[in-house]
């Protein structure tokens, strides 16, 4: 509950605080403070030290699961704040509106990683989505920035209207919208005598997966994130991908063993698909930032892994893992993408000569999204494979055999950048590097590669 | 005691990190005191070691879980019993020496090669004692790999040298192949057993069928084979003296190529459960040593000749070993320690002084000009030819009763391996220390005694020569065996002493006047008349080596080329060179179809979702017939 009632109130103090102020700096200071406490106040909340308690009904529902989910965004968030700070307060000259957005859109994550209730999730996605719509549109003179912004809403309110649509059939077909009840109601005599129920809950999944752009529902993201200025792109690829993932984590927690079955065929469709459209895809672009929205795209095919192995222990610390490695390692990429002058593969050409140490840690970014070992890309991908084959033993084999094969897809397309870098000759530019921000680069960096060593420890935290 | 054994590997260690990081940096001298000085402290709490083992008995000290899957559970822990306390003094002790010669007979190289010399032997040092520490058979394989790797770059130390760098390779490759016997020894023991521990694998050696005992310890004796230069597997020691000559001494004669007695010694319960492997090792070891034995009569490289005789002095001990004298063996590996090193070290010392020529055909009359590196030499030579009271006679003349009492056919061969022995021994010595200086007058000139950095270390190991055999004394010379008390613990004995005393006499008679016959012959014959010209007829074979390099190079090598070259050129250039290319372009021209899709009209993108959609539950729909499909389908 902390984390609910702190990001509203941060959002209201960042939105006052662009009126006391105009000076962007001290600006943005207040909101990395305002994250910190953030942080802070849910990690208190996570270990019982102290909470604001409001009886919620029971619609919404507190576990340490979800308040660890918390804390990882959170602190993605951090540290997206403390690399591209500088770079948010340049998009436009409502500075302190952008952070307020951020900080409602953060609040809409606290209620997703704590519904209990179907509407509590309708408004924990329309609290996180709504604030992104603005936030694509940021750069007001921009034709595409407004272009995306546009097609961002429309397409988000359709599937708005699909997620109600099936939120109505299910009421309709259980009579409560409490999660729990209603997974049970779906399955056994209620499928063979009603087509109502499934038919409801495959429309919610349908609009889940458009939030966390699995194919056939991801047409948006390349053009959103290509036109929403990029330090948003970074804030949305990440954050709020892993978020949805949680969405649908939570949703399909209590689904039984009875309602797997129906899902045998879609779930691995949809998988395919998404990998397919993701890395084959990718492979043709000429713009970095295009070829992340793309392995954005490609990385939600793994993290779907884990709501095809539902509800096992192996998957639930993967998807932790996943969300911190590919968040991570996502906005560092973002971050360094940002201040270059040219957002193609061939703007990076030569950069190790430049900048060698930014180079290096945009090489290891890149190895973890392309899951070597030693870095967390690997044990994240280690694990969504491994909770696959764990819920569904040899019959999945053939699913993992696949994933894998796109993920050797998707080196391609990351080599291309370290092969930019490192062997072509060329005078790539970086502006604005300071101090700070190599430091904030390192941190994730050795991040990346204390979780690909020791992933234990990240998960052993969750444990504890 | 306990709390001092990791002490033992980690010295070396430090000193290989300090010399190795600081190569550069620190100075010669320095260097070679690190290097020297780790040693010694090694040999210091080898020797609390060994007395504490020698009072109290065995220890184990288990550190921590190294491996752990499943049920198998195998611990990074150290055994300290009588076996190994007894290789760390002889690794410790005479490594100690040798690296203290190194810094003298090194003195020439650059300040970094001479760093990365001594890390590389201390990395050994390491190595060979994580070997003989281990408490099982994986920790073992650690240090039996380890060697292997510093036996490679120390025989290519001299890197600018391409045949120096073919020899490093062959060795490596050589070992490589006992290695996969090993490996496989050791995964088929888990395999049976569940585990790796020495302590757990003897307990439940009995549970074993006598088949898988039988493959087991003859996939071990390969790996042995491979380490300790038997047939058919030897050719890479002769080869490996491309290395400095200290490295000869250390590695290739003292310690790394006994590695396989020791690792046979260690295992010797499951040795015992299988005669067949027995008579193998006991066979494999005495052809071995004839065989290399004929070739060192005809070669003319000082190094060469005391590298033919380390690989026949080998096969004494696999003789030894397969005869069930364990202790025998492991006297013998204590002896041949002292005596091959000394024999090595004086080698150096005549090479030093001669500047790196090796050809004893060029030598002659070294004595007056290398007092102290002749007299040690000469000492060496006798404890090899097995003459009493040396050392070499006591070793070598219980593994000979021991093979007298499973089969007087093998005492026979082996005393005439010993003759020739005695004989090549001789023939070396009278060449290069007896007779006239053939070299040219600028050598002659230049020719000198080494410095005492190399000539102390030279007495210790003439003197540890002599008396080293006193720990041996077998009771019917009316000594009390200590050695073989000591050991007693870790090896089990089976050797029957069926011969009588008086038996035993005469065999032992016989054995010293046949080598005394060898030695008088051989220093008559050369020492006034060396052989110069290249050797005739069937001694052309033996310095030839019997051909056996190149027997191999063409059934193993020219045909192992051929295969590679027919897969680089017809299989990596079209099939998989085909296959990745073609996979590239379709994802290429898949990634270019693909993207057209992606318009940029809101109205197709909700058309392509509203289709999917219905898809998805058409999908729903029919799904469980669509799964019996698909699972007909796989």
């Amino acid at each position: 509950m902390n984390a609910i009632i702190f990001s509203a109130l941060a959002g209201v103090v960042m939105m006052f605080s662009g009126i006391f102020t105009k000076n962007t700096s001290i600006i943005t200071n207040v909101a990395r403070v305002a994250l910190a406490v953030l942080i802070a106040v849910n990690l208190l909340d996570t270990y019982g030290g102290w909470m604001i308690a409001v009886d919620t009904k029971n619609l919404l529902s507190f576990n340490k699961f979800g308040f660890f989910f918390n804390t990882i965004l959170f602190v993605a968030t951090f540290l997206f704040f403390v690399l591209s700070g500088r770079d948010i307060e340049k998009v436009g000259s409502y500075t302190a509106e952008y952070y307020a957005l951020i900080f409602f859109s953060l609040c809409g994550i606290a209620v997703l990683t704590s519904f209990n209730n179907l509407l509590m999730m309708f408004l924990g996605v329309e609290i996180m989505s709504i604030p992104l719509y603005i936030l694509t549109g940021a750069d007001k003179k921009n034709l595409k920035s407004n272009e995306a912004s546009l097609k961002y809403f429309l397409m988000g309110s359709f599937s708005t209207g699909i997620m109600l649509m099936g939120i109505t059939l299910v009421y309709g077909a259980t009579g409560n919208f409490n999660l729990p009840p209603i997974s049970s109601a779906v399955t056994g005599a209620v499928v063979s005598d009603s087509i109502i129920g499934p038919l409801g809950l495959l429309l919610i999944f349908v609009s889940l997966c458009f939030k966390v752009s699995a194919a056939p529902f991801h047409f948006w993201t390349p053009d959103v994130y290509d036109g929403a200025p990029s330090v948003f792109t970074s804030f949305m690829a990440t954050i709020i991908k892993a978020a949805g993932f949680f969405a649908f984590i939570k949703l399909f927690e209590e689904r039984s063993s009875d309602l797997r079955v129906s899902w045998k065929i879609i779930m691995p469709v949809i998988i395919i698909a998404t990998l397919l459209a993701g890395n084959i895809t990718a492979v043709f672009q000429q713009s970095v930032k295009r070829m992340l929205a793309y392995s954005s795209i490609a990385q939600a095919g793994f993290m779907l892994f884990v709501v095809y192995a539902n509800n096992n222990s192996i998957g639930k610390e993967g998807i932790l893992l996943y969300a911190a490695a590919y968040s991570l390692a996502t906005i560092g990429i973002f971050a360094i993408l940002i201040r270059m002058k040219d957002y193609t593969f061939n703007g990076y050409n030569g950069l190790a000569k430049k900048e060698p140490f930014i180079a290096a840690v945009n090489t290891i970014l890149l190895l973890s999204l392309a899951g070597i070992p030693l870095t967390a890309g690997f044990f994240a991908k280690y694990y969504m494979l491994a909770a696959a084959i764990n819920a569904g033993g040899k019959s999945v084999l053939w699913l993992v055999v696949i994933a894998v094969l796109f993920a050797a897809v998707s080196v391609y397309y990351y080599f291309r950048v370290i092969q930019a870098m490192y062997f072509k000759e060329g005078d790539a530019e970086v502006e604005n590097v300071n101090n700070r921000f190599k430091f904030g680069l390192l941190i994730i960096a050795a991040l990346i590669i204390s979780i690909g060593i020791l992933p234990s420890v990240l998960l052993n935290w969750f444990y504890f | 005691m306990n709390q001092l054994v990791y002490l033992v590997p980690l010295f070396p260690l430090i000193g290989f990190l300090i010399n190795g990081l600081g190569r550069k940096s620190l100075s010669k001298s320095l260097i070679g005191v690190i290097g020297s000085g780790t040693i010694l402290a090694s040999f210091i709490v080898s020797l609390v070691l060994f007395f504490n083992v020698k009072n109290n008995g065995a220890v184990v000290v288990d550190y921590f879980n190294f491996i752990n899957i499943d049920s198998l559970k195998i611990s990074f822990a150290f055994q300290i019993d009588a076996l190994s306390s007894l290789f760390l003094l002889i690794i410790t002790g005479v490594g100690f020496l040798i690296h203290v010669y190194s810094t003298a007979y090194m003195q020439d190289e650059e300040p970094q090669h001479y760093g990365r010399y001594f890390a590389y032997l201390n990395l050994f040092v390491f190595s060979m004692l994580l070997l003989v520490m281990g408490a099982n058979y994986v920790i073992m394989f650690i240090g039996w790999e380890g060697v292997g790797l510093c036996s490679y770059l120390l025989i290519g130390f001299w890197f600018k040298n391409d045949n120096y760098n073919y020899a490093a390779k062959k060795a490596f490759v050589m070992n490589r192949i006992g290695d996969l016997g090993f490996l496989l020894a050791v995964f088929w023991l888990i395999a049976k057993l569940g585990t790796a521990n020495y302590a757990d694998v003897f307990a439940h050696a009995s549970s074993l069928t006598p088949f898988d005992v039988t493959a087991i310890t003859l996939l071990l004796f390969v790996g042995a084979m491979g380490k300790s230069a038997q047939i058919p597997l030897y050719t890479w020691l002769p080869d490996a003296m491309a290395g400095p000559t200290p490295v000869s001494a250390l590695i290739h004669a003292a310690t790394m190529v006994t590695a396989g007695i020791y690792m046979i010694a260690r295992s010797n319960v499951l040795y015992s459960m299988s005669a067949v492997t027995m008579n193998v090792v006991a066979i494999i070891g005495l052809v071995t040593a004839l065989f290399s034995a004929t070739i060192a009569l005809k070669q003319n490289d000082i190094k060469k000749v005391l590298a033919y005789s380390t690989v026949s002095q080998l096969g004494y001990m696999f003789l030894g070993l397969g005869v069930g004298a364990y202790t025998g063996a492991v006297f013998h590996v204590m002896t041949h320690a002292f005596f091959k090193a000394l024999l090595f070290l004086g080698a150096g010392s005549v090479i030093h002084a001669m500047h790196h020529e090796q050809d004893i055909r060029k030598m002659g009359g070294l004595k007056k000009h290398l007092p102290i590196t002749h007299l040690t030499f000469l000492i060496g030579c006798i404890a090899i030819s097995g003459i009493p009271p040396f050392s070499g006679f006591f070793s070598k003349d219980e593994i000979l009763a021991a093979a007298f009492a499973k089969n007087p056919v093998y005492w026979g061969l082996g005393v005439a391996g010993a003759a020739m022995t005695a004989f090549y021994m001789f023939r070396l010595y009278a060449t290069t220390f007896l007779g006239t200086f053939r070299g040219t007058h600028d050598q002659e000139h230049h020719l000198h005694e080494s410095p005492s950095a190399m000539t102390i270390p030279l007495m210790v190991l003439a003197l540890l020569s002599v008396v080293g055999g006193f720990v041996g004394v077998p009771e019917i010379l009316g000594g009390h065996h200590e050695l073989h008390g000591f050991l007693s613990s870790v090896l089990t004995t089976e050797v029957a002493h069926e011969s009588s005393k008086n038996t035993e006499y005469v065999l032992m008679g016989i054995s010293v006047a046949i080598a005394a016959i060898a030695i008088i012959f051989a220093i008559n014959k050369f020492s006034k008349k060396p052989e110069l010209q290249d050797a005739q007829g069937f001694g052309k074979v033996l310095e030839n080596k019997w051909y056996v390099d190149e027997l191999y190079d063409t059934f193993f090598v020219k045909t192992t080329l051929a295969k590679a070259k027919f897969l680089k050129d017809i299989i990596e250039k079209n099939v998989i060179d085909g296959a990745v290319n073609g996979v590239g372009k379709l994802v290429n021209y898949s990634s270019r179809q693909l993207r057209l899709i992606q318009s940029g009209q809101v109205g197709n993108y909700i058309l392509f979702m509203v289709l999917a959609i219905v898809v998805v539950i058409l999908l729903w729909v029919n799904d469980n017939h669509l799964y019996q499909y698909i699972s007909k389908l796989f």
